[in-house]
């Protein structure tokens, strides 16, 4: 029963699986080739703080790590690992070893500055895919294999729901968080405006955008747009259940993040493509059911 | 007919079936346990992830400070430098790993680098070190990193980068550039 729910709600079959493989490897890979490691490797290994995990490596190793030729290394396994990955090929290995150097990579980046969260929810799905059957199709491994592999619909069906649930709790526990930590000061009309401008003064963020500047003449107005915000965090989960809300929920989220772009001049583009989870990939399947599985 | 569907979902079909749900079973809660403690806790253990983006929202009569990058260039200009343009991995990070040196946080963790523990031991103690004291190093990489984009004769090449640190008192939405200090490296 619950084999079959899950399998109505998502995309249950291993091409939509198999593509969703190649969407999160291939959104690494395209960001890992457009970044300069030799100019990272630059950077003195003396400011860097170790977060989390990467506290247990010694100073020795990032002392050689944290050079232009140790960050060329870094660089040529991962784009190896990524593109394997996204092709599928060896997948049951390069989708380990992706996350794994992805892992670590994310959590250099986050060592030389803060926890963001950008590409958190893209790292977890990296981990689901390591471990689900996501090279039964759409993948180099499938074209090669003689038999084909016998499993049930669920097999595909829930990975793709996890991640699901994952993108989701990103935001229905963020809007929680809120709600614990600022309590209905979170409304407050200096809110926005006052974390906006800030975010807008430096030339060290990313972008240079000054719109915040404009949004004290409308300061009476946010409230409600900020309260629109927390609520729409909290029904993100029903963008999985319920396909008819699904599309503007996710519009909702692209101008949020545009939003949160042009007014504060922070944006989180690895995890708008992870939107892409939602889409029914199915329709766009040769075999209605995918090539190898059983129904279940 | 309820508790017949129970025990359908609980005895799968075959022992492959079973295995491949206790598999699924097994990576969720690896996967969500981490993140609710996390979430309980409002706490980031790296790669445990609370969600916890701009939780405490903006106040008004908090004051805040900020940096602007600013490069001498041999023909005399200061200009604006964005360094993302020079160490574009550190997408979205730059400011706070910005901050986190003028704080001189590496020299605040329970292993520091051996370097740092060398300066330390040289100032006399974590506390008598002068703010920034890395940012040099930092500066140098930077306008090393902006010179090599430029050939040798250009006039556009920096003689030296400093880092200005502005503060905007608060309370009103006016005044936003008072300056407070800068650090200077001649490259």
């Amino acid at each position: 029963m619950a084999h079959g729910i899950v399998n109505r709600v998502v995309p249950a079959s291993a091409f939509a699986l198999g593509l969703v493989r190649a969407i999160v490897h291939g959104t690494f890979l395209i960001s890992v080739l457009f970044t300069s490691f030799s100019a990272l490797g630059s950077l003195p290994a003396t400011i860097l703080r170790p977060t989390g995990a990467m506290k247990l490596l010694p100073w020795g190793f990032y002392d050689h790590l944290q050079t232009p030729p140790g960050m060329l290394i870094l660089k040529s396994a991962m784009v190896l690992s990524l593109l394997l990955g996204a092709l599928g090929f060896l997948t049951v290995l390069t989708t380990k070893t992706s996350f794994l150097l992805v892992l670590f990579y994310q959590g250099l980046l986050r060592s030389f500055g803060h926890f963001n969260h950008d590409e958190m929810v893209a790292v977890y799905f990296l981990l689901v895919l390591a471990f689900t059957p996501c090279g039964d199709a759409f993948s180099i491994d499938s074209r090669l294999r003689k038999t084909k592999n016998e499993r049930p619909l669920f097999a595909y069906a829930y990975p793709i729901l996890l991640m699901q649930l994952l993108l989701a709790w990103t935001y229905f526990s963020s809007a929680l968080i809120k709600l614990r930590v600022a309590g209905w000061k979170y409304l407050s009309p200096d809110n926005l405006p006052s974390l906006a401008i800030f975010h807008s003064l430096d030339n060290l963020h990313d972008t240079g955008f000054r719109l915040a500047f404009w949004l004290p003449q409308v300061k009476e107005y946010l409230p409600v747009a900020v309260g629109f915000v927390l609520v729409w965090e909290l029904l993100f989960p029903l963008a999985i259940f319920w396909r008819r809300l699904r599309w503007w929920i996710l519009g909702v989220g692209i101008i949020f993040h545009l939003a949160t772009l042009f007014l504060m001049n922070i944006f989180f583009p690895h995890h708008l493509a992870m939107y892409l989870i939602f889409i029914n990939w199915d329709r766009f399947s040769p075999h209605k059911h995918g090539p190898s599985a059983s129904k279940t | 007919m309820i508790i017949s569907k129970i025990t359908n979902w609980l005895a799968p079909n075959d022992d492959r079936e079973r295995r491949l749900v206790i598999k699924y079973a097994v990576l969720t809660v690896a996967i969500f346990l981490p993140l609710v403690w996390s979430f309980l806790s409002i706490r980031n253990l790296y790669p445990i992830t609370a969600w916890n983006v701009m939780m405490a929202g903006g106040d008004l009569e908090r004051g805040r400070s900020y940096c602007v990058l600013r490069g001498e260039t041999v023909s005399g200009e200061t200009i604006d430098i964005r360094p993302i343009k020079l160490t574009n991995a550190l997408y979205s990070r730059t400011w706070t790993m910005v901050n986190a040196t003028i704080g001189n946080q590496s020299f605040k963790l329970a292993s520091i680098h051996p370097g740092n523990e060398e300066l330390v031991r040289r100032y006399g103690g974590v506390e008598n070190l002068p703010p920034g004291v890395r940012l040099p190093d930092l500066l140098h990489v930077w306008g090393d990193l902006y010179n090599k984009q430029l050939p040798e004769s250009s006039p556009q090449r920096l003689k030296a980068i400093r880092l200005d640190l502005y503060r905007w008192e608060s309370g009103r939405y006016a005044d936003y550039d008072k300056f407070i200090e800068t650090w200077r490296t001649e490259l």
